[in-house]
């Protein structure tokens, strides 16, 4: 039998009870526009909260010395020098790199003292990244030609005691183990998201973190940014590639006349590229068991979908003894005949989610254009964390494609018993009906 | 084309306490290019025999041969392939099946013959006008009456130009007006194409029209008549 007859003998075998078709059609389609509207608003949700969480933080990546990240040392650096610069630039996929030198050191002022995270930043670059100025609370941002300014975090600043204009000591070791001592006017103070940082965080200009760590034109870190979330394993590999076998003496210009790697004395000579779950793996695992609980429920919903499909596909068959006795008695090879049914199978299955993907793809694409606005505590709450106060939606193939391989799934397993009762059938026996 | 029954057996639930026997060591030849009723009551195993003589059912014992292939130690795919080739099937209640139009059924064996799209087509054009529904060629079964289903049905039967035809009970459904015709057509295949025909029948009609006439009561052959 040639297959297109075969696949308009299915089809029209479908189509032979159509209210329970579309019954069933439909189910699988309200199944697939509930777990697609969730699936969908779990994924925007996450790709924006990552994508704000980052910028503040960790970046998509993070390009470091292969033993900053253990050790936290001063003395593990990269350059930051133009050379170095357009190096970086040339990763594909790029959409923004700034440089941080992050180390620690005591922060004092008046009688009070704390450690605290001294995080040297680019002011432009980084608030056009981050949109750090827009964190201060009270005072000012960076200006121009600010050599002695820092922005403290508002817990910190509250443990210390200290507003805009007072003073603030910042004591540590510096590069190769110079001492890094500086007096800082405190410009502003910001809310930092994370409470944690926001106890600890002290931000200066790069320079003059670089001038209080003596580490010249070096930093921590290369903060990488890239189209959106989804792009990230290729930027990653974009990166990593880029970035593969070289280390500053042969990354930048030959008047590098240092190699922050080998003053370190590692023969490890290639730059880490570390993606942001590695740096902040806490909200990955936070990410990862809020998806897995929604597939969980994806499943539970699919599962009672599956019995009414497979009520479906089983009456469908077994109503057909007599039919199927027929076409075996004239001549049909028993596999063609399970052939048939998978192919009707196959053919409901296809309804069930082009029905879906009609009913769904016009509800996505509004919230998709139209994220559902928070208001009141909720939205207060989400911004104090950092995050836009919206729940966005998103349109990532690999959402359909789950719902499409779960609904395979279910078709399959819901086919096998049917098949199973055809290679069993006798045609004298159905016949007899 | 030679059918040959020897010693021909089937029981049923043998392997229970009440074992059924119904056909009991039944020995036939139908010549080829016969008209044959097999006529009997309700239960008396004609519907078995036949079954057992196309191919559908496996004797307990005994032994069917066509054109000297016995096709009882045929494996199963092999069976198929003969059934399909060589036996035309009948059925009591015409089952056409019901989502293809009277050309597509009487094109489905020869679907799966392997014929180009073309040849089934063309072929089954010709089995329509020749049973007279060159007019109902794109008309689903529930739009026929039962007669004209039962022409499909025939047609369906000669597709696979088959060596011979088994109906089992054929005229059971049908008026007298639709019985006469459909045996008219019958007997002009049989004569004109050399087609065995073998019906399983309590249908006097049909009998009248035999030109051999077996009887079969209680799984065994009772009289064996030509007439």
């Amino acid at each position: 039998m040639r297959a297109r007859f075969a696949v308009s003998l299915a089809w029209r075998n479908v189509w032979r009870q159509k209210r329970r078709t579309f019954i069933t059609a439909g189910s699988v389609a309200t199944a697939m526009l509930l777990s697609l509207f969730m699936r969908s608003m779990q994924e925007g949700s996450y790709a924006n909260n990552l994508d704000n969480a980052t910028r503040f933080y960790s970046g998509y990546l993070q390009l470091q010395h292969p033993e900053f990240s253990e050790s936290g040392s001063i003395d593990k650096l990269l350059p930051s020098d133009d050379a170095f610069l357009r190096r970086v630039q040339s990763i594909d996929g790029l959409t923004t790199a700034v440089p941080r030198l992050e180390s620690f050191g005591l922060g004092a002022a008046g009688s009070k003292s704390k450690g605290v995270i001294v995080m040297g930043v680019a002011p432009e670059a980084e608030d056009a990244y981050s949109g750090l100025a827009a964190r201060v609370r009270h005072g000012r941002y960076f200006a121009q030609g600010d050599e002695n300014a820092a922005l403290v975090g508002g817990r910190l600043a509250k443990y210390l005691e200290i507003e805009p204009g007072d003073e603030l000591v910042l004591y540590g070791q510096g590069y190769h183990g110079a001492t890094a001592a500086g007096l800082f006017q405190v410009a502003g103070i910001i809310d930092y998201p994370n409470q944690a940082l926001d106890s600890r965080i002290v931000y200066l200009p790069l320079a003059a973190a670089q001038r209080l760590y003596a580490t010249g034109e070096r930093v921590s870190a290369w903060v990488l940014h890239g189209e959106n979330v989804r792009g990230i394993p290729a930027l990653e590999a974009a990166a990593r590639a880029t970035m593969d076998g070289i280390g500053p003496t042969n990354a930048g210009s030959p008047t590098d006349i240092e190699s922050p790697l080998e003053t370190a004395g590692t023969t490890n000579t290639r730059i880490r590229v570390r993606n942001w779950a590695e740096i902040s793996p806490e909200l990955e695992q936070q990410i990862t068991l809020d998806r897995v609980s929604g597939q969980f429920l994806v499943l539970i919903l699919y599962g009672i979908v599956g019995f009414g499909v497979f009520a479906t596909i089983a009456m469908m068959t077994l109503e057909r003894r007599r039919e199927f006795g027929v076409m075996l008695a004239t001549g049909m090879p028993r596999l063609r005949l399970i052939q048939l049914v998978l192919f009707e199978s196959v053919c409901l299955a296809a309804t069930g989610i082009a029905l879906g993907l009609v009913i769904t793809m016009p509800v996505l694409l509004w919230f998709y254009r139209h994220p559902i606005p928070l208001s009141g505590e909720i939205a207060a709450a989400t911004e104090a964390m950092g995050f836009e106060p919206i729940i966005p939606f998103s349109l990532a193939p690999e959402i359909f494609l789950e719902q499409v391989q779960i609904l395979v799934v279910i078709f399959a397993a819901c086919s096998t018993y049917p098949m199973f009762r055809i290679w069993r059938l006798k045609a004298a026996a159905a016949l007899k009906g | 084309m030679a059918i040959v029954l020897h010693d021909l057996t089937k029981i049923y639930n043998q392997d229970t306490d009440f074992p059924i026997t119904a056909v009991d060591a039944v020995s036939l030849t139908i010549g080829a290019g016969d008209f044959v009723a097999v006529m009997g009551p309700s239960g008396s195993g004609k519907t078995t025999l036949l079954n057992m003589m196309g191919g559908i059912d496996r004797p307990t014992s005994g032994s069917v041969s066509i054109d000297e292939v016995d096709i009882t130690g045929l494996a199963d795919k092999d069976l198929v392939a003969f059934r399909r080739d060589n036996i035309g099937f009948i059925f009591q209640d015409f089952s056409l099946l019901p989502v293809l139009t009277a050309e597509e059924n009487v094109e489905f064996v020869m679907q799966l013959q392997g014929h180009s799209a073309s040849e089934c087509a063309r072929r089954a054009q010709e089995l329509l006008r020749e049973v007279g529904l060159e007019d109902r060629m794109d008309t689903v079964p529930a739009k026929l009456s039962g007669g004209q289903q039962q022409r499909v049905a025939v047609a369906r039967a000669l597709a696979p130009r088959p060596k011979f035809v088994l109906a089992d009970e054929p005229t059971a459904n049908l008026d007298a007006e639709t019985t006469h015709g459909l045996l008219d057509l019958m007997q002009r295949m049989n004569e004109n194409k050399g087609i065995t025909f073998i019906f399983s029948t309590h249908d006097p009609r049909v009998i009248a029209r035999a030109r051999r006439v077996i009887v079969f009561e209680d799984g065994h052959v009772t009289e064996d008549r030509r007439q």
